[in-house]
This record gives C-alpha cells, sequence and structure tokens, in this order.
C-alpha cells in the first residue's frame, strides 16, 4: 500500500489538468458547469477537443485510439476532466457502442463506425428499454425479420436518452422469437435514425426538460451488415456493454464540484450575523457529505486498482449504487441550501436571485433518474448479494 | 386527545374532496406545466366561496368560527388532487393581520382577505438569505403615518396576482409587519424603494404575530404535504400490483413490499403530527413547538415517500405525464417553504432547556 501518488502518476495528473484546464475554452466549461440542459454543440466540441488529442477514448484498443492506461491513470482522468467541468465523450459512444464494435464487431464495421463515433460525428443512442422491458430487459419484444438482405424491424423503443440528436441508434431487437430462451432470441443491430418508419417523440420529464424519447420502428428496413456478432448474441453483447457502462460510473469528480459548488453558495448566503455555512446544522451535513465522498473516492481506487481488464466486478455494483445516491444526495442539500429561493424555477428578469437557485430544485428531481436507469439500485443489490455473497435470490 | 372526526368535520373533507377534483390538473397528452402553479382565480374563487380562508377565524371578522383543525382537513384534500393554490400563503397573511393587526386593521382587511375578495400573502424572505421571521435587508423608516420601505422580498408567492403584501421590514434593531400595496407588482420579486407602507400593529407585537401567522401557514402546507404523500403512496402501492417485470407483479419482490410498508410508516407518522398540530393551534395559535415538529416530522416523511415513490415506479415515476413525479415536486416546494427541516430542528434544539423530556398530552 502506498499513500501517495507515483511519480509518474503526479506527473500524469499533471499533464491532465493542464490540458483540461488550458485546452478546453473556459466559456464551454463554465456553461457545464452551470447545469441544466446540455447543449449538443458544447458536447461535440470538447469531445473533439479531445480526440484531437487522443483523450476521447483512451480505454478503447490502441488500434483504435485507446491509450492501454492503468486503471488508477483513467481514474485521474476522469476526476480530471470532471473537476474541470469538461463533458466528458457521449457515454453512448465512448462507453458503450464504441466498445462493443470494437470487441464484436466485424473489420469493416470497425473501420466504418468507430472514427466518427470517437469524433462525435455519429451521435449515438441507445435503444435498450421498452414499455414492457425495463429491469426485465430480456422481455424486450420489437421483432427483426429477415427479408432478403434487410433486417425489417417493427416495434417500440423508450426512455432513448438524447435521441432528438441522435444519427444512429444501437438496439436490442428479437431475431429469433422461437429461440429456447428469450436471452438467446436477441441481436444487436446499429440503426440509422434517418431510415424511414422511424418517429421520435420526446417525453417531458418532471423538471420539465425533454432528455428522453420515445422511438417507434414501423417497417423500418436495416441492411444486414449493421448487425454486430452474430444472430442471437444480443444478450451476451448487452451484458458486456452494461458492465462496460459500470466502469468509470461513479461520477466522483462530478459529485466533488457539486459538492465545493454547494459550499461556495452556501457560504454566500447570509444567515443572521454570519453565514449559512456556519450554520451547524449546515456544516454537518457538509462535512458528512465530504466524508462519505472521500469514503466513495477511495472505495473507487481500490476496486479499480484490483479489477482486470475490461471485465466488469461485482464490486462496481457498489461505485453504480453508492455513487448514484451520493449524488443525488449532493443535489437534494444543493436544493436545500438554495431554500427559498428554490421555490422559483424561472426567475423574473430583474431578479435579486442567484441564477443557480432556479435550477436546484429541477436538477434534484432530475437527478432521481440516476438510481434508476443503467442499472436500478435494486438491480446492483441484487448482483452484490448474489455475485458478491453468494445469496441467490 | 381525540383524534375522531366528527360529522361536520366529515362533510368538509367530502365537500372540499368533491371541490378538489374539479380544480385538479386536467389528464393531458404532451407537455403539462411543472415547477411552480400559477394563480388560478377560478380556483381561487371557489376555495374562497366554500369559505376554507375562513375556517380558523372567528365570525367577529369575517370567520367561519371553526379550527385550525378543519385547515388540516381542508389543506389535506387539496394537497391530494395537486390543487396547488396560495392556500398557505393568504392563511398565514391572514394569522399576521388577525395576530398582530390592530383592531381597525382586521375588521378593514380581514373580511375581505376571508371572503376572497382581496389577496394579501406574506413576503418575507430576502434574496441573498437563508429563511428567516426576521428582516435584514429590507428596512422601515419614518414616523407613523409615513412609513417607507427599502429593500427587496424574492421570492414572493403570488405577489403578482396579490392587491396586498404583508411583509417583515427592520425597523432599528427589531423586525416589525408592514402592508403594503401590491397593485404595480408583477413578479416574485418585489422591489421597494421609498416606498409607502402602513406599520401592522405595533413592534411589540410583531414577534407573536409572526409566530402564530407562520404556524398557521405550516400547518396549511404540512396538511397539504400530508395529501400529497396520502395520494403518492397508494399509487405506489397500486403500480407494484400492476406493473410487471419477470413475468411477475413487482409486488412479487418483497424488497419493494418492505419499502412501500416503510413509506406507509412515514405517512402515518406525518398524519399524527399534522392533525396533532391542528388540535394544538386551536387551543394556542402561538405552540411553535407543535408547528415545528409538524414541519420537520412532514419534511423527512415527504423526502421519503417523495423519493421512493419514484423509485419504485422507475422511468415512468420520472415523467411529467404521470403524477408521482409532481408530487415529489410539490412536497420539495413545501420542504423548502417557511424553513426547512434544519430550519425548524434548529429552532427546537433552542428549547430543550425548556422540557425535561417530550410531552404531548400536557
Ligand atoms: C432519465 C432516464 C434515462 C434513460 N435512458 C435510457 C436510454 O438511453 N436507453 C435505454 O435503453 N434505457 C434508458 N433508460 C431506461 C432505464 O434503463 C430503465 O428505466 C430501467 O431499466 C428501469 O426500468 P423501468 O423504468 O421499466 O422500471 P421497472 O423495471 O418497471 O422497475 C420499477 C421498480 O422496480 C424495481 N425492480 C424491478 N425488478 C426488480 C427485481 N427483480 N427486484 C427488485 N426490484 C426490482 C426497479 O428497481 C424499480 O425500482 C432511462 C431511464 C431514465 C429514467
Amino acid at each position: 500500500m502506498h499513500l501517495h501518488l507515483s511519480e509518474e502518476d503526479a506527473a500524469f495528473q499533471q499533464q491532465m489538468r493542464d490540458f483540461f484546464t488550458t485546452q478546453v475554452p473556459a466559456d464551454l466549461r463554465a456553461r457545464w458547469a452551470a447545469g441544466g440542459e446540455p447543449s449538443a454543440d458544447d458536447m461535440r466540441e470538447a469531445q473533439r477537443l479531445l480526440n484531437a488529442a487522443g483523450l476521447a477514448v483512451p480505454h478503447w484498443p490502441v488500434e483504435w485510439g485507446g491509450k492501454d492506461w492503468t486503471q488508477l491513470q483513467r481514474h485521474i482522468y476522469l476526476q480530471e476532466m470532471q473537476a474541470a467541468s469538461v463533458p466528458p465523450p457521449l457515454a453512448f459512444n465512448a462507453n458503450m457502442v464504441g466498445p462493443v464494435i470494437a470487441t464484436f464487431g466485424s473489420q469493416e464495421q470497425k473501420e466504418r463506425f468507430l472514427p466518427p463515433t470517437a469524433n462525435l460525428n455519429i451521435w449515438w443512442c441507445q435503444g435498450f428499454s421498452e414499455p414492457g422491458a425495463g429491469s426485465d430487459l430480456a422481455g424486450l419484444q420489437i421483432r427483426a425479420v429477415l427479408d432478403g438482405d434487410e433486417w425489417v424491424v417493427n416495434g417500440q423503443k423508450t426512455w432513448t436518452t438524447l435521441g432528438q440528436h441522435a444519427d444512429w441508434i444501437f438496439a436490442l431487437v428479437r431475431t429469433e422469437p422461437d429461440a429456447p430462451k428469450k436471452q438467446q432470441g436477441i441481436s444487436f443491430l446499429l440503426i440509422d435514425m434517418t431510415t424511414p418508419g422511424i418517429t421520435v417523440r420526446p417525453i417531458q420529464l418532471i423538471d420539465g426538460g425533454h432528455e428522453v424519447n420515445e422511438v417507434f420502428f414501423d417497417d423500418v428496413r436495416v441492411p444486414a451488415d449493421q448487425l454486430v456478432g452474430e444472430r442471437g448474441q444480443g444478450w451476451t453483447i448487452a451484458k458486456f456493454l452494461l458492465g462496460n457502462e459500470r466502469v468509470g460510473v461513479a461520477p466522483v469528480g462530478t459529485i466533488k464540484r457539486a459538492l465545493a459548488s454547494a459550499k461556495q453558495h452556501a457560504a454566500q448566503i447570509a444567515s443572521g450575523d454570519g453565514t449559512l455555512l456556519q450554520e451547524p446544522l449546515v456544516a454537518a451535513r457538509f462535512a458528512e457529505l465530504e466524508t462519505q465522498l472521500a469514503a466513495l473516492e477511495l472505495t473507487v481506487l481500490r476496486v479499480a486498482a484490483n479489477s482486470h481488464g475490461d471485465k466488469p466486478e461485482p464490486a462496481s455494483s457498489i461505485l453504480k449504487l453508492r455513487g448514484s445516491q451520493l449524488q443525488q444526495d449532493v443535489f437534494e442539500f444543493t436544493a436545500d441550501i438554495a431554500g427559498p429561493a428554490s421555490l422559483e424555477w424561472h426567475q423574473p428578469d430583474d431578479t435579486d436571485l442567484a441564477a443557480w437557485t432556479a435550477l436546484a430544485t429541477r436538477t434534484y428531481l432530475n437527478f432521481r433518474k440516476a438510481s434508476i436507469y443503467g442499472g436500478s439500485n435494486e438491480v446492483q443489490r441484487s448482483i452484490i448479494a448474489s455475485g458478491i455473497l453468494g445469496l441467490k435470490g | 386527545m381525540d383524534f375522531t372526526i366528527d360529522d361536520d368535520q366529515k362533510a368538509l373533507q367530502d365537500a372540499v374532496h368533491e371541490l378538489a377534483a374539479r380544480h385538479a390538473p386536467a389528464e393531458a397528452h404532451g407537455d403539462v406545466p411543472v415547477g411552480p402553479a400559477a394563480h388560478d382565480p377560478k380556483t381561487w374563487a371557489a376555495i374562497a366561496e366554500m369559505g376554507l380562508l375562513a375556517l380558523p377565524f372567528g365570525e367577529d371578522v369575517g370567520g367561519a368560527g371553526a379550527s385550525t383543525v378543519e385547515v388540516a382537513l381542508a389543506a389535506t384534500e387539496l394537497g391530494k388532487a395537486r390543487v396547488v393554490t396560495a392556500y398557505a400563503d393568504a392563511l398565514t397573511a391572514a394569522g399576521l393581520i388577525a395576530h398582530g393587526g390592530t383592531a381597525a386593521q382586521r375588521d378593514d382587511l380581514l373580511p375581505g382577505l376571508l371572503d376572497g375578495s382581496v389577496l394579501i400573502v406574506p413576503g418575507l424572505a430576502e434574496p441573498g438569505r437563508s429563511w428567516s421571521l426576521e428582516a435584514y435587508d429590507v428596512t422601515a423608516s419614518g414616523a407613523a403615518g409615513e412609513v417607507t420601505l427599502s429593500g427587496a422580498k424574492e421570492p414572493v408567492p403570488y405577489a403578482d396576482a396579490a392587491d396586498k403584501l404583508v411583509v417583515t421590514a427592520r425597523a432599528g434593531d427589531r423586525t416589525g409587519l408592514y402592508l403594503v400595496d401590491a397593485a404595480d407588482v408583477t413578479s416574485t420579486h418585489v422591489r421597494f424603494d421609498g416606498t409607502p407602507a402602513v406599520a401592522l400593529g405595533s413592534l411589540d407585537d410583531a414577534p407573536r404575530a409572526l409566530r402564530a401567522g407562520l404556524n398557521l401557514g405550516i400547518l396549511a402546507v404540512t396538511a397539504e404535504a400530508l395529501g400529497a404523500m396520502d395520494a403518492a403512496l397508494p399509487m405506489t402501492v397500486e403500480y407494484l400490483k400492476t406493473r410487471k417485470q419477470f413475468g411477475v407483479p413487482l409486488a412479487a419482490f418483497q424488497t419493494l413490499t418492505q419499502r412501500a410498508a416503510d413509506m406507509y410508516v412515514s405517512l402515518e407518522l406525518a398524519r399524527s403530527t399534522v392533525l396533532y398540530a391542528g388540535m394544538a393551534l386551536a387551543a394556542d395559535p402561538d405552540d411553535a413547538t407543535a408547528a415545528s415538529r409538524a414541519k420537520v416530522v412532514t419534511g423527512q416523511s415527504g423526502r421519503h415517500i417523495g423519493q421512493e415513490a419514484i423509485q419504485l415506479h422507475g422511468g415512468i415515476g420520472m415523467t411529467a405525464e404521470y403524477a408521482v413525479g409532481h408530487y415529489t415536486a410539490r412536497l420539495t416546494a413545501i420542504e423548502h417553504t417557511f424553513g426547512d427541516t434544519r430550519w425548524h430542528l434548529a429552532r427546537l434544539a433552542a428549547t430543550l432547556d425548556d422540557h425535561q423530556q417530550v410531552d404531548v398530552l400536557a
């Protein structure tokens, strides 16, 4: 065990810090830090800047832009990126479909898709969930039937995050309805969103935003060479992808930054003759959250150091579970700090209220999603119970 | 102590239930309003016409001569149906006037406020400051009869719909209550710049009036929160019974049904505390302990139930088309109204030396 970073890793940390804080425009980072609905243009610009510097997809195979970093370096990279409020590379591209194509795709698919995926020239969205298939993903119903050299897709996906910006969707579809197990009947299909027969309908969330969508498929014809891996291999691929989704899933740097902003805000809010930060109950909550955050980051570091390659570990469920809870706790507390000012969601032009207060409740409500998507916290607990503790439910 | 609801109270509940059903947000396809509710004159007129504003006040000032228990019952029904209005705000203003105003001010202002013809709301929060019953940055100056105010109050919910505001302002080193015209106010941001105002009662009476007025507001919002919880839980229970995953209803997963049971515990604790506050304030409008405890318990229960109601629904709970997230949003707003859980805990903490043990049967 070593307390300090090695000289090499410390230099790496400095290098990352310099890049993120000097090479990504400050105004772009300030917009990201302010929160609210993300700007697609900012996300594209950031990812392309990172990609030009070889920093968009460091965990991909070296051949396709990867860096062969250690897990610790990958943590440092994420941490510095989040601390500097740099929009992270689009998860659907960098963490989901990219690794899938790199691992299961044909050489042709890799050449066709990986470079534009790394550079966000293709914006991907994730078509897994359906109205009837959430936690029970294997229950998905959307059908794809082979007709000549095209798959004809009919059915519906839902909760498709940022589908309104997407150029392509990667979808789990049922191709083998007669397979003995429903998991065996699923395939992984890449679909151009401009294909005739696709309709996207926005879903309004409780904070008023429209980041998710329903996507309807009506006789959508998809060239057969856009199926990744083998027919019926979709479930294996999905499990690989969802495991991948949990790597770096506890957004420690983002939570840290949010907690630090909350502390700054509390120090600026007058309370009696002092500040809100000086109120004992408020100060105690900050101390509690900072301590819990330190425990999480240490666990991330310990688990990351022990994980081998890209194989998902049940321990990463700890990170998803605790990361989402802590992120939610920090946003809940931020809304508390905004206090009465949080009641206003749209401030009048001549307001005296700080701009962040109008976002506080909306952000709190919006991030209730974090314990639902990417494998709900109940699902994570089941993985811990069965995968680590050997308690088959 | 007796929590039994009598026939008159039952009739009131039923009547408010029907009123609320008529004025509840309509089912809609596509986008719906989210966030703070705008003032709806029709709903407001219906509430006033039913006499809900008048409930806790004496007949001498246009009141109905019922009590704060009835306020709690009525507000719970409104909360259940998601009828969000200035009810708690107007009651708070009425409480401030009833407990702080001169006899002439009470006679002059209360009848119109209670029959709904004049909307008066309190302006207490100051931008850049944490919640407080003291005023700091809004100041009053000038002799009686020519008082003016300077500074800003924000946000003042429903200020844009109000005829008058009753606001706190600093007078020397004390906090007083003042009435101002709100005719020109167009948003929840209220700025005073040598604005003429009238002192409400005396500086000596202001602290007690503020406590009692706030108590009434707290009762109304905690009862509304109780209603919201009382609706969010059955929706969740129903969903667990009907939503199927893995070929079985979610209710087949004990981890979820146990959590619904915990929500029920939170709900019942909130109900007891709110009804108790209703009785306690009927006996002593100045009972800040009962009010703060109700605010703390509904704050904690509301957070628990609001968050779990969404979580147990999964994705659908996050959508604006579905009611459960709106309840959570409203519970969150209520938590940040009239002092949050921490503020009330701090207020209770300051009174620990007053008693040896908790005693609700005093
Ligand atoms: C904001 C947001 C963005 C999303 N983005 C995407 C996206 O881009 N692409 C995509 O494909 N999907 C996306 N999802 C969908 C997400 O993955 C699903 O919401 C999630 O899988 C849960 O499914 P469900 O909503 O149908 O809830 P359900 O599966 O119906 O679950 C309801 C509740 O029951 C619990 N539960 C279910 N089964 C069990 C069990 N066996 N044991 C214990 N508890 C259980 C759940 O944890 C949850 O609390 C998104 C969701 C949200 C809210």
